[in-house]
């Protein structure tokens, strides 16, 4: 990924043990920062062409034929309920355990190396169904980190 | 090293699988005529000193331990003869068989989950061992010396004096040289382990012998195998080599040498030699047939069989299908669409005559009988039989039908719960019942396999007291199943209401069956491979289950039709024809539903845009083409834009986060990329219709 690495860390951490350094993509959906951990990303694809299928729940926007294997698209924003969904530029492939799916997103920020510890729940009141943490960065953005379990489900 | 002993256990698991079927087999053979051979008792045995060999030298214990008590109670019974055991001796033999086969089944199949194996198999050693106490107390108090001894084959007279000739001289043997084998110190078994070489020598070479000749049965002999070595003599030197290439390939070999024989004479004198010492050298049967169906000729038969690895197979039908997308995607690709080429269309057409013939091949690779899944049954008839004392023969037709292997793992479940309802629900309790119907007292149960053309047929009759209809209505309405009025079922749709989840009409719960799982099992683990299930039945005179499946699930010859911008693939065995049609060709039934006319019959109407809600498609019924279709016991019409083509499809499954979405009951049963890397849709015309009408 040849997109710029910025490590955010407060100097009183990098010598915490306790910290937890991991690699998220972020990327922007409905206007909010989501972040999901690099592991499970398995690329960004931008140009190809989606085979519909019938009697699905809109948000599944159909096939596709990544290299000669089958992979599911859906709409990353729709499945929030959003319904505001602009042209979108990029998906991004996820391998989550066996299930690979396609997520189709405003677009494609950069790849952060986060401290997972410093992770805090989602209020209550406006808990997302696909998120399940939230990290604010120095320069005040708020990353909401995905539960691709719940994405698979 | 791993490697090998991985191959080890998969060739143990195998061989000591078709062993036990294979015993299974004869055992239900052997108690239709209630009596043992002295065939049969040789096989026992000679299975059973396989297991024990083979067992002890991967060191499953328990599977050992069973093996040789067994081993010890045929070797007993082929010594004294079958005849002294009387008839109810026999049928408590044949029960203790089947239980201890049962075991050591169970165990394998331990050994195949690698679960830790039975430590305490005491209670089957012991009523084997009192069987035997009890029938050589029966019949001689100083017979042989009971199997407790731990060898129990030592008493075994040594057939040939060889064995003693050895420690010092070469084997007196005509052939031209010999080899001398040494096994690993302290690995124990010798005489078993020389047994296996030789068997595995066995399938390269047709022609020799081994010394000394009684490894299998005397293990007295491990001794003198570790004081002088195995000696395998052999009439030709290029015999010889390919023996040096197995043996260097064998475990446990901690030297060999070749040794020229110098009393080798000219080969015209000893022709018939090979013969003689074959039979009286090796002991096992199989050996002695080899030779003797080999006479005197130095041709050596070899046996062209090799156990290949599923996965492997699989692979291969992969890559065969991914040819095949390649080949077309090549020669229809658009770059050279206005270029007239003689020549490439030309070479073109025999790729493709030779991509079909691979495809055949490796599909042919991939064929077994059905035999083996048929046999199971009669082992479960005997058993169910004992248990409801009713009295059933299993007649079986055509088991030498070949199916896709993976096809013959998945029938095997769902013929079994059938044959289970046949046996407990079908065939009459009382035989009375039976007389005065007028049949014959004992039931019947026919199971039988058939190709046509592109599916095979496996049907599964029983000549009981058939499906009562309205038991099952009434059954239905308890469940709330029925979804109209009850007088507007036909016969056909009452049956299959039997396939529903939940449906079960026996009242109580068996051992064998309705266990709350039904029909409906049975007909979803058909459907898996693509099959359909259909019921007849008549009452009184018995039921008829039809499960039919195509032959393979990898690739389908399937017509591209488009609606819309968008193109779907229909199986062609699906399709009965395609024309084109009129408006006043459509009628309407009292709900509105579309019928349309196709030879003189109506047929209903699906219009797949309507389903698909596809936009951009032809809607007016003169413009589009209609195709006649038909799965199990549906047919009906599909509207559709037009025919694009034939073409062999490689069926690819939906990603299966889409089952989720209850994607299979959408009319949807896979995917497959066309030649120019687009996704087609393959519909499954059985679904779709259930779909279209959910719909309406």
């Amino acid at each position: 990924m040849s997109e710029p690495r910025n490590v955010l860390l407060e100097d009183s951490q990098t010598t915490d043990e306790n910290t937890n350094i991991k690699s998220f993509l972020t990327f922007i959906a409905g206007g909010l920062t989501y972040g999901v951990d690099t592991t499970h990303v398995v690329e960004i694809i931008t140009d190809y062409s989606i085979r519909p299928l019938p009697m699905v729940p809109d948000y599944i926007k159909g096939i596709i034929n990544l290299r000669g294997q089958i992979i599911p698209i859906i709409d990353f924003r729709l499945r929030l309920g959003n319904m505001d969904t602009p042209e979108s530029i990029s998906t991004v492939i996820l391998q989550v355990d066996s299930t690979t799916i396609g997520m189709m997103v405003d677009s494609v920020s950069q790849v952060l190396d986060i401290d997972t510890s410093r992770t805090s729940p989602i209020p209550v009141e406006s808990r997302q169904e696909l998120t399940n943490g939230m990290i604010s960065l120095e320069d005040g953005t708020v990353i909401l980190l995905l539960n691709y379990e719940a994405l698979v489900e | 090293m791993d490697n090998n002993l991985d191959n080890l256990l998969d060739t143990y698991l195998f061989e000591t699988n078709s062993l036990l079927e294979q015993l299974d087999e004869l055992l239900i053979n052997a108690e239709k005529n209630t009596d043992f051979s002295s065939d049969d008792v040789n096989e026992i045995f000679r299975i059973m000193h396989t297991i024990k060999g083979s067992s002890a030298m991967l060191e499953f214990n328990s599977l050992m331990t069973i093996a040789h008590h067994i081993e010890d109670l045929f070797f007993y019974i082929r010594e004294n003869g079958i005849s002294r055991l009387d008839s109810s001796q026999k049928s408590e033999l044949f029960n203790l068989m089947f239980k201890s086969t049962d075991k050591l089944r169970e165990e394998v199949r331990k050994v195949e989950s690698n679960e830790p194996l039975s430590t305490n198999i005491d209670s089957i050693t012991t009523e084997i061992n009192s069987f035997l106490d009890k029938i050589s107390d029966a019949s001689q108090d100083d017979a042989v010396n009971p199997p407790s001894a731990g060898q129990p084959d030592s008493d075994l007279p040594a057939p040939s004096p060889t064995a003693d000739d050895a420690a010092v001289h070469l084997p007196p043997d005509k052939g031209i040289c010999f080899i001398r084998v040494f096994f690993d110190e302290g690995c124990g078994m010798e005489n078993l382990r020389a047994y296996m070489l030789a068997s595995s020598l066995k399938d390269a070479i047709s022609e020799f012998r081994f010394y000394p000749p009684d490894i299998e049965t005397n293990s007295s002999t491990a001794e003198t195998i570790i004081r002088d070595g195995f000696y395998l003599a052999f009439d030709t030197k290029e015999n010889a080599e390919i023996a040096v290439s197995v043996i260097k390939d064998f475990n446990n070999i901690r030297s060999y040498e070749q040794v020229d024989n110098p009393e080798y004479t000219e080969p015209e004198a000893d022709i018939n030699a090979p013969v003689e010492s074959a039979g009286a050298g090796s002991v096992t049967s199989a050996a002695v047939k080899k030779a003797s169906a080999a006479p005197g000729h130095g041709a050596p038969v070899k046996q062209n069989l090799i156990s290949v690895n599923l996965s492997k197979l699989d692979r291969l039908m992969a890559v065969v299908g991914e040819i095949v997308i390649t080949e077309s995607m090549v020669i229809s690709s658009p770059e050279l669409a206005d270029l007239k080429l003689d020549n490439f269309l030309k070479s073109a057409r025999q790729l493709r005559k030779l991509t079909d013939d691979l495809q055949d091949i490796a599909m042919s690779l991939r064929m077994v009988p059905i035999s083996g899944t048929f046999q199971k049954m009669n082992r479960i008839v005997r058993d169910m039989k004992q248990e409801l004392g009713k009295d059933v023969r299993l007649t079986i037709e055509g088991e030498d039908t070949e199916v896709d292997k993976s096809i013959v793992d998945n029938i095997s479940d769902p013929i079994m719960h059938i044959v289970r309802n046949a046996m407990d629900h079908g065939i009459e309790e009382n035989v009375q019942d039976r007389i005065d119907a007028g049949k014959d007292p004992q039931g019947e149960i026919i199971l039988s396999a058939r190709h046509t053309g592109s599916e095979v047929i496996i049907s599964i009759t029983d000549d009981g007291r058939g499906i009562n209809p309205a038991a099952i209505l009434a059954k239905a309405r308890e469940n709330g199943i029925l979804i109209k009025p009850e007088e507007d079922y036909s016969q056909k749709e009452i049956l299959s209401l039997l396939m529903l989840p939940g449906f079960s009409t026996n009242k109580e719960v068996t051992e064998f069956s309705g266990r709350g799982v039904g029909m409906d099992v049975v007909k979803r683990n058909v459907e898996i491979i693509g099959g359909t299930v259909t019921i007849n039945s008549e009452m009184g005179k018995g039921t008829s289950m039809t499960l039919r499946i195509p032959l393979t699930l990898a690739i389908v010859d399937g017509m591209e039709v488009s609606i819309g911008g968008t193109i779907f693939t229909v199986p062609i065995s699906n399709i009965r024809k395609s024309f084109k049609a009129l408006p006043e060709d459509i009628i309407y039934d009292s709900e509105g539903h579309e019928l349309i006319r196709c030879m003189g019959e109506f047929y209903p109407l699906v219009r797949l845009h309507q389903l698909y809600n596809i936009d951009d498609a032809i809607t007016n019924i003169e413009d589009g083409l209609l195709m006649w279709v038909e799965a199990s016991d549906r047919s009906y019409c599909l509207f559709i834009d037009e025919l694009l083509g034939e073409q062999q499809v490689v069926v690819k499954p939906l990603p299966s986060y889409l089952n989720n979405f209850n994607i299979k009951n959408s009319g949807i049963s896979g995917c497959t990329i066309l030649g120019d890397g687009n996704i087609s849709i393959i519909l499954d015309i059985s679904n779709l219709y259930q779909a279209a009408q959910s719909l309406l």
